[in-house]
């Protein structure tokens, strides 16, 4: 008798931990907040590059370019604007767009000096 | 009659607020598809700049509305036009420019932007033909080998893309077209304005207030910028500056109108005698 009802004890606290699992990440997880842009979602990300290729289309500094794209961490300016592009490109961004990211990118490739 | 399971429940309710502490101290979710919302106020600002930027070089008020929605502001134009007062501050004007341009072509004032005269007949397809076979081959998927090895074809690419499809211009166009005209020029006495306070008004051609209108003041080899709507309890179109005494101003709107020159701080006088420094009111107007 002594064992089984230790069992359902025990059945019970992990019965427990399942469901304050499932609440703390399902039904009601940590809300996030003051969250820096390296954690946005991807397309976020693209559409952020694509916001400095459309001003890059207009001022054609790269330098300033490359400050905007910094706040997304310790990538360089080149590589997050390449990953934009890909993004862009797999996600049938319009075409227009499309070429404006591609002339961002390649601006940059010429002012960093990577090849 | 049986008893109540107490061990049981007491190992649940321990169970759960372990798996609660689990859950939400130890190991809480990682965040990776963060949005813009959840975003700290700085980069809020900078992603708001950078929406600004993009404005100003596009000119697609529909893509730059979509995009400010993303930050969950309650109130997007009071929320640029506090980040225009910001960047002000902080000696940032081009980009406060862009953010109060922004700001008035939401409210529907102030300058527009125009794309170029379109070429509806001109498609991608109909130009193919004509481009080097390079440049309609598909980009690889590899982002490092492809574009850093691609530079030398993406120029051709750029130009028949753009050719293709119409851009919105790069440059700014006011709508107006014709430059503001001063119509009121008053010096004014009154002790219970701050000294030297220069006030500004600016109308559109029906006499409503226009704000996100920059304004150029210059004196001696100085010059400064301010801008309409950022007080709006005294205004849509009103901005104010504080001139030093014995200095000749000009104040000019930036987008084009008069000049009201050698604008010095007038010495008034109270009823009781004591002396301090007037001010201007300078009223512009959009011709019809």
């Amino acid at each position: 008798m002594k064992i089984h009802r230790w069992l359902f004890v025990v059945l019970a606290l992990f019965i427990g931990i399942g469901a304050g699992i499932v609440y703390g990440w399902i039904i009601d997880p940590v809300d996030f907040f003051n969250l820096t842009p390296d954690t946005l979602r991807a397309d976020f990300k693209a559409d952020y590059v694509l916001m400095v290729a459309e001003a890059y289309h207009s001022h054609r500094d790269p330098g300033l370019s490359a400050r905007q794209l910094a706040i997304f961490g310790s990538q360089s300016p080149t590589s997050i604007a390449s990953q934009g592009w890909t993004y862009a490109r797999a996600n049938q961004f319009a075409e227009p767009d499309l070429a404006l990211i591609q002339e961002l990118v390649t601006a940059l490739q010429a002012w960093s000096g990577i090849p | 009659m049986s008893r109540f399971p107490w061990g049981v429940f007491l190992a649940l309710l321990l169970g759960f607020g372990a798996g609660l502490a689990y859950a939400w101290v130890i190991s809480p979710l990682q965040v990776v598809d963060a949005v813009p919302s959840a975003l700290r106020d700085d980069f809020k600002d900078q992603y708001r700049s950078a929406i600004a930027a993009a404005y100003a070089g596009a000119g697609n008020i529909e893509r730059a509305q979509a995009r400010l929605a993303l930050l969950g502001d309650t109130n997007s134009i009071e929320a640029l036009n506090a980040q225009a007062q910001r960047l002000l501050a902080n000696g940032e004007f081009q980009s406060a420019d862009q953010v109060v341009l922004l700001s008035a072509a939401l409210q529907g004032n102030g300058i527009a932007l125009v794309p170029p005269p379109s070429t509806p007949s001109m498609q991608l397809a109909d130009i193919q033909p004509s481009l080097p076979p390079s440049t309609l081959s598909p980009i690889p998927t590899s982002p490092t080998q492809e574009i850093f090895t691609s530079t030398p074809e993406v120029t051709p690419t750029q130009t028949f893309a753009v050719a293709a499809t119409p851009r919105p211009t790069q440059t700014p166009i006011p709508t107006i077209g014709v430059s503001f005209k001063l119509i009121a020029q008053e010096s004014l006495c009154d002790s219970n304005l701050p000294d030297g306070l220069l006030q500004v008004l600016v109308l559109n051609s029906n006499r409503r207030q226009m704000p996100g209108m920059g304004i150029r003041i210059t004196w001696e080899t100085n010059e400064d910028r301010f801008f309409t709507g950022l007080k709006p309890e005294l205004g849509n179109g009103y901005a104010d500056f504080l001139m030093t005494p014995n200095i000749a101003y000009s104040v000019q709107l930036a987008q084009g109108s008069d000049v009201a020159s050698g604008l010095i701080a007038p010495a008034c006088q109270t009823s009781s005698g004591e002396h301090y420094s007037g001010g201007f009111k300078l009223t512009f107007q959009q011709p019809k």
